[in-house]
């Protein structure tokens, strides 16, 4: 029988159980949990600016508003904000005596993109803000950041290491394997079916819910910036964030998958390959290109920010190693994963099934 | 031309420091074969080493001219029904039995045709698209059946193969067990059933300890125990007097008298002395209804070589 056809028949049969089985639904809940996010925020925005349409202030009397101008001329030329807040404070900041009581004032007013805060001290303006809604530049960092530090580093990893590892160590817990080990199928053909199963499953989960967040993002922003980001760059971000997320199910699977074969305990191998994930960027050059990381990361077409006031070790651990070109990535990390999966096509010809020994 | 057989030889096998069988030879030829032995002994040890779930840490194994480490040519002619429950979580019966259809080359009409004629013969098409998670022990045991059976193989490898099984079934079941050996294949079995072995099998062999204590054919192994004396039961219209003359015998141990004094229990280390003594009696006018062996049972055997390990 063709060997492809057994291992798609394989990866079929495989594959109901892969999606459906009770052990699954967290994955669901790790790859969509970024996408609710910025849906939920997405939603309160549009929410707001709903609500906050009917009191808008043109932009040109809000830019002629100045500090120094009394609250009484802000609203005469502004008209009636959005949010006014007055309150007393005894205590002028910086004193050191108790004063009279200093009347403070906060208004918001809505321009129809942006938000402004104003803050007056003693019936005059003291500073003025004005703040983008949507800040379509702002988001897409954020997004870099939940998916290279978030996304590839634990819901990917973990997503996998749950979908993988089962592959074969839960059918031992289930004690089932021997089902699979007594039809007329080679080993490795075995192997390739599950893989393959794992890999479907993976990657639809992972690699959608990259898109879908990205999608969100998208559908928050103005139709003008937003069409203009999809003819410039839009698409290309997209499929190299879905490529990402696929061809990190595709290294980290063939990884757990070979882990589920070799240990009993999945939390050893896990602590483990997330300890040598996390020092990646540490690492010297030579060591660096045994991490799946190491080529994923570099694919994401926005570099992760890192933030300036975290710790230092937390900033050495989020540090991207050295990266190398896309295409040596992308033949990098197969290279790895034909290595592993080699491995664990040895381990599994060795496999035996223990569970009685009578 | 020699007929294809199972072979082992000097096969070891240990789980860590645990043993599971040791320097184990022998050869089963075509036929229904027990293996027999109290628990922990190597039965499925056996059978797994010849489905090749496991692997010998010494000797070799042929199963009909097949390396056991060769599953894709192995499972064409080979169908083995294992204790455990081994449909993956959510298959259904019909899933169970197709499957190994499907993977063996057979079309999806022909998967058909065949795992529906292996679930009838079982009496599991009324069932076959529930769960077997659903399913009730004798129903799991007789969709494993089916299972093995599917591929109409020429070894069958059967682990407790009667366990759950209602009397009519069973009575199916060995039917279809003899069908299959007299076409010239491998049954083998093992069971704790003793009486269902004796009647069924061919051959047994009895293994103790990890280690093939006897094997061959119940009564050939029977004569192979030397150091237990064979039991007779006479019936016959003078007990004590044939006792008397029995006793005579160098050869005969023990003879114990039934209470209605018609019959007796005969212990002897020469089964043919024994015959020749009992020839005279009868020649000299004594009167003997029956002359029936006691222990040439798989019970007996396993009472003599495992020795209350049961």
């Amino acid at each position: 029988m063709n060997l492809l056809r057994q291992v798609w028949l394989i990866a079929r049969l495989q594959l109901g159980r892969v999606f459906f089985s009770r052990r699954s639904f967290w994955i669901y809940l790790l790859a969509l949990f970024p996408t609710v996010i910025f849906l939920v925020h997405g939603i309160d925005t549009k929410l707001r600016r709903q609500r906050w349409s009917s009191r808008m202030t043109s932009p040109a009397a809000l830019e002629s508003i100045r500090e120094g101008d009394t609250d009484e001329e802000v609203l005469n030329r502004a008209g009636r904000p959005i949010n006014d807040e007055t309150y007393d404070r005894e205590w002028r900041r910086g004193a050191k005596k108790r004063g009279r009581p200093i009347m403070y004032r906060y208004m918001m007013y809505f321009d129809g993109s942006r938000r402004w805060d104003l803050n007056f001290e003693a019936g005059l303006l003291q500073n003025k803000r004005s703040l983008a809604l949507v800040n379509f530049e702002e988001e897409r960092q954020v997004f870099a950041a939940i998916f290279q530090y978030f996304y590839l580093r634990l819901a990917i990893f973990f997503g996998c290491l749950g979908i993988f590892m089962n592959l074969f160590r839960g059918e031992m817990l289930d004690k089932t394997l021997h089902f699979w080990f007594l039809v007329p199928a080679r080993r490795e053909v075995l192997l390739a079916g599950k893989y393959l199963a794992g890999l479907i499953a993976a990657v639809l989960i992972f690699a959608l819910g990259a898109s879908l967040c990205f999608g969100v993002i998208l559908w928050l922003q103005d139709p003008v910036p937003r069409e203009a980001f999809w003819r410039d760059q839009g698409a290309s971000h997209l499929f190299w964030y879905a490529a990402s997320a696929a061809l990190g199910c595709i290294g980290y699977g063939s990884v757990f998958l070979a882990a589920g074969l070799l240990l009993r305990n999945p939390i050893i191998p896990a602590i483990v390959i997330l300890l040598w994930e996390s020092i990646n960027g540490l690492l010297p050059a030579m060591l660096q290109k045994l991490s799946i990381l190491y080529y994923v990361q570099s694919l994401c077409p926005v570099p992760a920010p890192t933030p300036s006031d975290a710790p230092l070790l937390v900033r050495l651990l989020m540090a991207p190693a050295e990266p190398p070109s896309a295409t040596l990535a992308v033949l990098g990390l197969l290279g790895v994963t034909a290595l592993v999966l080699w491995a664990a096509s040895r381990a599994v010809r060795r496999l035996e099934i223990n569970y009685g020994t009578d | 031309m020699t007929p294809p057989e199972i072979v082992f030889h000097e096969v070891s096998k240990f789980y860590g420091e645990v043993l599971g069988v040791n320097g184990v030879s022998f050869r089963i030829p075509p036929g229904i074969t027990s293996l027999v032995g109290p628990n922990g002994s190597g039965k499925t040890t056996l059978m797994n080493l010849m489905a090749g779930l496991i692997h010998p840490d010494r000797g070799d194994i042929t199963v009909r001219g097949l390396s056991p480490r060769d599953p894709e040519h192995l499972m064409r002619i080979t169908g083995y029904a294992t204790q455990y429950d081994s449909a993956p979580r959510g298959t259904t019966g019909y899933d169970f039995v197709s499957t190994g259809l499907l993977l063996a080359g057979y079309s999806t009409t022909e998967t058909a045709e065949r795992a529906w004629k292996a679930l009838e013969r079982l009496s599991m098409t009324e069932a076959a698209h529930r769960k077997v998670a659903a399913y009730s022990k004798g129903m799991r045991q007789r969709v494993r059946l089916a299972q093995a059976i599917a591929r109409d193989p020429e070894v069958l490898v059967l682990d407790e193969p009667l366990n759950g099984l209602d009397p009519l079934v069973r009575a199916e079941t060995i039917a279809m067990f003899r069908e299959f050996a007299s076409q010239g294949r491998h049954v083998v079995l093992s069971s704790h059933v003793l009486q269902e072995v004796d009647v069924i099998s061919d051959q047994v062999i009895l293994i103790a300890n990890g280690a093939i204590i006897a094997e061959g054919e119940i009564r050939g192994v029977r004569d192979e125990i030397r150091e237990h004396p064979s039991q007779f039961v006479i019936r016959c219209r003078d007990a004590s007097r044939i006792a008397s003359l029995l006793f005579e015998q160098d050869h005969i141990t023990q003879i114990k008298i039934h209470e209605d004094r018609l019959g007796l229990l005969v212990m002897t280390r020469n089964r043919r002395e024994f015959s020749r003594a009992l020839t005279r009696i009868s020649l000299a006018g004594q009167t003997i209804e029956s002359v029936v062996a006691a222990d040439e049972n798989v019970d007996a055997l396993y009472e003599y070589l495992i020795g209350g390990g049961r």
